[in-house]
């Protein structure tokens, strides 16, 4: 026993681990590749491999036309353009306050809402003062593009226009993506927190009716606004017959309110899920300690809830935004001259007789990149805890 | 060894896996290039031939018939028993061995884009302003048209688009206006001459209820003839595309909404929401005979400046293996019976015109449309749609417009 205790003791041998416990540490390369494999194959050759492409036509590093009659014809250079991309990006963005319009070149705001993104997700390891950074960060992000609709103007503190109509039609669709989206997701807090709390047993009942208008096509629901909408429709010729108004209402259909409104209604019951999931993380009994202690219900929310739901709120948000930005088909069906995006302006280069679709993919590839930084941006923000919330 | 993937394992898989992916689409894509560049090769070596060379039906392969055509031209619309345009074809010798397969096209120019990237047509249904465009990107070959018995029925001012370097490319099928319908009892043409024009979309007191096609050629066209009268509206210099284009976005503000589907507008104006559209002769029909529209006074404008038609009709791919069985089916939709359905379950004019009239079975079509007047579907009274130039301009002001 002494001889054993001065020397150190001979190294243990590893148990030769068990087949079975090798399986059940991970798997085994093969079965980690398989599971991947679906997902990667899906990746490359939908989505890398078409942005490859897309990137390609943008540079003029390959056409899609093969001959080259087609190719003059498709408005295809085969070559690198600047002249393109500066179409889109090489104008002047007019900020207008209330009272005061000033010009700046695309590339400074480019810069700024550059500078504002990484502040927002990175200022809260600033001691004392991060926080606030954060939340000024983003009101200043938001404040250009979060509009209230009211009848045919959309009421806002700061507007961003453009002399270039895409740049423009970019500000309209950002602006149109972000009220949908910031109204979708305050509809859809309450009702995710009602499934929540308050319905108990049944709430798997109450989801399914949630999410029952998914069981349509998209289509359908965008026509069955038209009826509702339109100017003899269902809101208009029931306000005549109480005789609230005498002319129908024009701005509920074919105007960016339209959009906006089935946009948001498109969306709400599909965000509930990640925030109801959200929600469904709380452990009941931090509520009821803070009760305890004396929080009023709003005071819980605020303190414990929210913090709990931030990262479901903005993974909300940007479901909804991300596909609201390019949005293509509710526009074209209830946006009539008003309500035109970005989406629309980007496939007339592609079909309908522009030819352009060099051109075309230059703007693609704008849109792409500004949603990629977003949900980087995102991702990055959530990782940091919520950016301090 | 190592079960677990680690950190640069996954990256150089993923990295691995997306290049496989790369690789196999460019693969894939380029063979395709190489396959639709031979083709349309091919194509051009035939058509550099301007005499249409003779093709033998008999030997060629049994294989379907593959017609690429717009949604309501397969064997759809007809009740049991009436004649339909293919009828002929599909009773025939080859009927049955060669069966007409159908796709269906939304756009001439996504059209043009699918055929250029390879898809393989026999017959393809492109309408007037884009046979050139066809004919030089080399997709398309010329008719034989000693296949197609009924040929001298087809005017020669309809056959005009398609004859490209002393060869017909096109067989004219179906002919249409575009136009305004609008309520006559609402819309008073006081303002703007008192006689109906299309000055009329510049009027605004009808802001809000003008509803236009989402083709910026024809948004421009609408603003020529509004600016110039009675003159060709797709023969334009700069300067006047320039001044069409500020008439346009002044037409714009009392625009409500471009419509991209006929029956969208159709139901807006059945609906209230507009009282003016521009539609083709089916949409006009539609309204004028819809239950609502009972008791209104609904109106095709057969304006002072000219209304705007268009001719569509059928092209033979210069990739297809079976052109003789082709031209036995593009002889079938040239009968006057063809001409007489495409007249009764469409309201379009037929490009065949001997001996469609006494076919029609709703005669009212013939007077509501002036089938019978050739001189109201001729300049001055009506404008042909054709290959505009400068094209590049001409669109992009239209585009400029719908975006603005």
């Amino acid at each position: 026993m002494a001889v054993s205790a001065k020397t150190p003791a001979p190294p243990v041998p590893k148990r030769q681990r068990s087949r079975r416990e090798q399986r059940n540490d991970g798997g085994t390369a093969v079965s980690t590749y398989g599971l991947l494999a679906p997902m990667l194959i899906l990746l490359g050759v939908l989505f890398l491999a078409p942005l490859y492409y897309i990137f390609l036509f943008s540079v003029g590093l390959k056409r899609f036309s093969p001959t080259d009659a087609l190719a003059s014809l498709n408005g295809e250079l085969n070559s690198f353009s600047t002249g393109l991309w500066s179409k889109l990006v090489s104008v002047d963005v007019t900020v207008m306050l209330p009272g005061l319009n000033f010009n700046v070149p695309v590339l400074l705001i480019g810069i700024f809402f550059l500078v504002l993104l990484v502040a927002a997700v990175t200022a809260n390891r600033i001691p004392e003062y991060g926080n606030w950074l954060v939340g000024i960060a983003f009101v200043l992000l938001l404040a250009p593009f979060l509009t209230i609709p009211a009848g045919n103007n959309l009421l806002r503190l700061l507007e961003l226009s453009s002399d270039g109509d895409y740049m423009r039609l970019f500000f309209k669709s950002v602006t149109m993506a972000m009220t949908s989206s910031v109204t979708a997701v305050l509809i859809a807090i309450p009702v995710a927190y009602f499934l929540a709390f308050c319905v108990g047993k049944s709430k798997y009942t109450w989801l399914l009716i949630v999410i029952a208008p998914f069981l349509t096509s998209y289509l359908l629901r965008v026509f069955a606004w038209k009826v509702i909408l339109g100017d003899q429709g269902l809101i208009n010729s029931g306000l005549t017959s109480i005789g609230l108004i005498d002319e129908p209402l024009t701005f509920l259909i074919y105007s960016q309110f339209t959009v906006i409104v089935v946009l948001t209604y498109a969306w709400v019951p599909f965000i509930c899920l990640p925030i109801f999931l959200a929600f469904e993380t709380i452990d009941r009994r931090l509520l009821e300690a803070a009760m305890d202690l004396g929080a009023t219900r709003l005071q819980a929310f605020r303190k414990i809830s929210l913090p709990i739901i931030a990262p479901g709120i903005v993974a909300a948000f940007l479901f909804v935004f991300i596909p609201s930005i390019g949005e293509y088909i509710t526009p074209t069906l209830v946006g009539g001259t008003q309500g035109t995006m970005y989406g629309q302006s980007l496939a007339s280069q592609f079909v309908g007789g522009a030819f352009n679709w060099q051109f075309g993919s230059v703007m693609s590839l704008f849109l792409l990149g500004v949603v990629l930084l977003l949900t980087f941006a995102t991702a990055r923000f959530l990782r940091a805890g919520g950016g301090g919330l | 060894m190592n079960a677990r993937m680690n950190r640069q394992g996954f990256i150089a898989l993923t990295g691995a896996t997306s290049l496989a992916a790369f690789l196999a689409a460019c693969g894939g894509s380029s063979s395709g290039d190489s396959d639709a560049g031979s083709s349309a090769a091919a194509g051009s070596g035939d058509t550099s031939a301007a005499a249409p060379v003779g093709f033998d039906p008999a030997t060629e392969p049994d294989a379907p018939l593959l017609v690429f055509t717009w949604s309501g031209y397969d064997e759809s619309p007809v009740p049991d028993g009436a004649p339909w345009m293919w009828q002929e074809y599909t009773d025939g010798p080859y009927g049955a061995k060669s069966p007409l397969k159908f796709t269906f096209l939304d756009d001439d120019t996504q059209a043009l884009a699918k055929v250029a990237s390879g898809f393989a047509a026999d017959i393809i249904h492109p309408c007037g302003g884009y046979i050139q465009k066809w004919k030089e990107a080399g997709l398309i070959q010329p008719l034989d048209v000693a296949l197609l018995p009924d040929w001298d029925g087809v005017p020669e001012s309809l056959k005009a688009p398609g004859l490209i370097d002393g060869a017909y490319y096109h067989l004219p099928f179906d002919v249409g206006f575009t136009s305004l319908t609008y309520d006559a009892d609402a819309v008073d043409f006081s303002k703007v001459g008192g006689e109906e024009s299309w000055k009329i979309l510049l009027d605004d007191r009808y802001k809000g209820q003008i509803s236009l096609f989402n083709g910026p050629d024809e948004i421009i066209e609408y603003a020529a003839l509004a600016n110039r009268g009675a003159k060709d509206p797709t023969e334009l210099t700069i300067e006047e595309i320039a001044a069409a284009k500020e008439t346009a976005l002044l037409m714009k503000q009392n625009v409500r909404n471009y419509w991209t589907s006929q029956n969208d507008t159709v139901n807006d104006f059945v609906n209230g929401n507009i009282l003016i559209t521009a539609t083709w002769p089916d949409g006009y029909w539609k309204i004028k005979t819809h239950p609502k529209m009972k008791d209104r006074n609904i109106q095709y404008m057969q304006p002072i400046e000219g209304r705007l038609t268009w001719i569509c009709g059928l092209v033979l791919s210069a990739a297809s293996k079976q052109p003789g069985r082709a031209m036995l089916a593009m002889a079938a939709a040239n009968t006057p019976a063809a001409g007489a359905a495409v007249t009764d379950n469409y309201q379009y004019a037929s490009g065949q015109k001997a001996g469609v009239s006494e076919l029609i079975t709703n005669k009212e079509l013939i007077t509501a449309f002036g089938l019978d007047d050739p001189a109201l579907w001729e300049p001055p009274m009506a404008w042909p749609q054709k290959a505009v130039e400068p094209y590049k301009e001409f669109i992009a002001a239209g585009q400029e417009v719908i975006n603005a």
